[in-house]
């Protein structure tokens, strides 16, 4: 017998899940991506370089600005260019407004109804009015960060090769600082909140994060030494998915917030330090849902850090120059942590600048089987217990855990 | 105090953008709930009600069996409908990638099969005739803001029918195609943005769709031949978020 789940809710795109019975037990589950193809890589293909970080935005609406930008490295690095820390900065600042409206609208609008009982946040709001404030403020400024940095909140085009289209103002700056500071004690709050939940799903046994904070060189696992994902990463088609499904050294593992804490805590800025220590015995556990606490934590880390980047750069002050780009043929890998985990670009340019191979591999894809295998514990334990609606309802907060962004995961590619 | 209007938000095949973008309005998101009920909207809310929706808005594009059966069921069962963002009125990127669904799936998949059943990247409009068509990838959230709280009040929505150009005139911008020889698109691009990515500098990439009527594509191809831009680079950029021939 085979159990058809109706498409998830509340989460980014459409997928749902079929639960495989036999013998009155659970055999199997698939998650099955249903959003359409959408076929990325064949877009870039041919396409000149610096168009591509403006295409490759389209891929995701939540997480646009760390395509721009792990696109925009992968050109680089297959260039050998090096850009200046103002670069770099601005660059990180624009990661952080992503990962504080990502989460945010994550954590207030699409978690939170679980937590109190309601199918969604509207609707809470009436008896919970200020957490969902609370909430749409905390997105609202990492969407006016995105707006900044981007050049708009949603598929901005300022992010280049080389620099930037427009650079921030003093005053612009100077809002950051204040703003960010003006927020802490908000995301403070919602670590609290989160904190209180229960655990459910898998616990995940390999993690993976990039090797600085936001974005790296190379890849970094519970295991010694960095990676190239190549190395250790390996993707499958499925026949029932969209999404291809990526393993590590052929296991499923995890990618996303609370990989980065449990891997690069000690990157953190103190209050978000200091959150992680008070919480770090329920962290290590691994559960997947403990995912949520994780970000609330993120939450504290990039205000802390939005701050501490406006306040250096405005030190320094801002210089506003773009680093000339030279065309060659190479190769290039841009690692980005999106806020939902890792993601890779991976190009070849020709000698006339243009796309000869690429390959993107979005956090949802890297945390597929790690999915299913959550999604198959909590059916299996559940099955036969619970009734149908608390069922359904369990393994949709179990994969909303993972916050997955489905549009990102469908055009997952070797050429 | 009259009945509230049903509101659904129906998604195919996209980014998640132009949902995304309505729950952006933030406090103009709680002003539309005056007069409407939302009553399905996936993205949101896990509550599905409705069998009627007296406005339905579509985003994305047709690229899967499931998605023609969504957007059928959305045209059957509302009054009003729109097309909203550059998927569903142009077919926006994935539209523009060449070649057929099969040799698409074998390229990507590896495999010839096509068990999902996906179809060739087509905007909503192919499909269904819609009510309105609101293009922009994504749209400007007040447009939308507007048009709602027009079709509330019983009032026809206007469509925007002039290009970006306009709207750099009105903020004063530097022309980037005349001053920096940049691949702008604005002369031949629907606005309505604001003229937002000139604002940075830069030029357009004509993510709100090709404008029709008296503007002159054969113009604007010349000039970024003049520019020095080959006939590879131009015929993409402009066929990037609609198939169309320049
Ligand atoms: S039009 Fe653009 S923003 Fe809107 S759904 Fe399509 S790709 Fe996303
Ligand atoms: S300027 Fe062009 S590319 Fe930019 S938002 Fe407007 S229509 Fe889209």
């Amino acid at each position: 017998m085979i159990i058809e789940l109706r498409e998830f809710t509340r989460v980014e795109g459409n997928g749902k899940a079929e639960i495989v019975v036999e013998n009155g037990e659970v055999k199997d589950v698939r998650l099955k991506i249903v959003e359409g193809p959408r076929f990325f890589e064949l877009l870039t293909l041919g396409r000149h370089y610096y168009d591509v970080p403006d295409l490759e935005a389209r891929i995701c609406a939540i997480c646009y600005l760390s395509h721009s930008v792990a696109s925009v490295l992968g050109i680089e690095r297959a260039f050998g260019v090096e850009v200046s820390e103002e670069i770099q900065l601005l660059r990180e600042l624009g990661l952080i407004g992503e990962l504080l409206e990502s989460h945010a609208l994550h954590l207030y609008l699409l978690v939170a109804p679980d937590v109190f009982g309601y199918p969604d946040a509207i609707r809470m709001a009436t008896k919970h009015g200020e957490l969902v404030k609370e909430g749409l403020a905390l997105k609202a400024f990492g969407n006016r960060i995105r707006e900044l940095i981007g050049g708009r909140e949603i598929h901005g085009i300022n992010v280049k090769p080389g620099g930037f289209g427009r650079y921030p103002t003093v005053e612009e700056l100077e809002n950051i600082e204040r703003e960010s500071e003006a927020l802490l004690r908000l995301a403070r709050r919602a670590v609290r909140l989160f904190a209180s939940l229960e655990p459910y799903g898998e616990k995940a046994e390999h993690f993976v994060a990039t090797d600085g904070y936001l974005w790296g060189d190379k890849l970094i696992s519970d295991e010694n030494g960095s990676f190239h994902y190549m190395e250790r990463i390996e993707e499958r088609s499925l026949v029932y998915s969209f999404a291809k499904q990526s393993r590590y050294k052929g296991e499923p593992f995890f990618v996303g917030a609370l990989p980065r804490l449990l891997l690069k805590a000690e990157m953190l800025t103190p209050t978000a330090k200091r959150l992680f220590e008070e919480h770090r015995e329920k962290l290590v556990t691994g559960y997947v849902s403990y995912n949520n606490l994780a970000q609330a934590i993120e939450l504290v880390y990039a205000l802390e850090r939005a701050g501490e980047i406006a306040k250096k750069l405005l030190d320094k002050g801002i210089k506003g120059e773009n680093v000339p780009v030279e065309v060659k043929e190479g190769e290039g890998i841009g690692y980005v942590e999106a806020p939902r985990g890792v993601l890779i670009h991976h190009y070849l340019i020709d000698s006339e600048g243009k796309i000869a191979y690429s390959n993107i591999i979005t956090p949802t894809a890297l945390n597929h089987a790690m999915m299913e295998a959550s999604l198959f514990k909590e059916a299996r334990e559940l099955y036969g217990e619970a009734d149908e609606g608390a069922l359904i309802q369990r393994l949709e907060e179990t994969v909303r855990a993972f916050d997955p962004c489905i549009s990102c995961s469908v055009h997952i590619v070797k050429l | 105090m009259m009945d509230k209007l049903k509101l659904a938000v129906f998604e195919l095949t996209d980014c998640g953008g132009c949902a995304l973008n309505i729950l952006f309005l933030y406090e103009k998101l709680f002003d539309l709930l005056e007069f409407y009920e939302i009553t399905e909207f996936h993205m949101a809310t896990s509550l599905s009600e409705g069998s009627h929706y007296d406005v339905a808005l579509v985003t994305g594009t047709v690229s899967s069996q499931r998605d023609l059966a969504l957007l059928k069921e959305a045209r059957n069962h509302s009054d009003y409908l729109i097309a909203l963002g550059t998927c569903a009125t142009h077919g926006s990127v994935q539209a523009s990638v060449e070649g057929s669904i099969r040799e698409k799936l074998k390229r990507v998949y590896g495999d010839e099969g096509n068990p999902m059943r996906a179809l060739d990247s087509k905007p909503v409009v192919e499909y269904v005739a819609v009510d309105f068509a609101l293009p922009g990838c994504p749209y400007d959230k007040n447009e939308v803001y507007q048009v709602l709280i027009d079709i509330a009040k019983g009032i026809e929505p206007v469509k925007k029918d002039y290009p970006v150009c306009v709207e750099c005139k009105l903020n004063e911008y530097e022309c980037v195609l005349v001053k920096k020889g940049l691949p702008c698109l604005g002369p031949i691009t629907y606005g309505g943005c604001n003229a937002a990515c000139i604002r940075s500098g830069l030029g357009c990439i004509g993510c709100r769709g090709p404008l029709p009527g008296e503007v002159n594509p054969a113009s604007e191809y010349e000039i970024l031949k003049d520019l020095g831009y080959d006939d590879d680079y131009i015929i993409r950029k402009f066929k990037t978020f609609a198939r169309w021939e320049p």
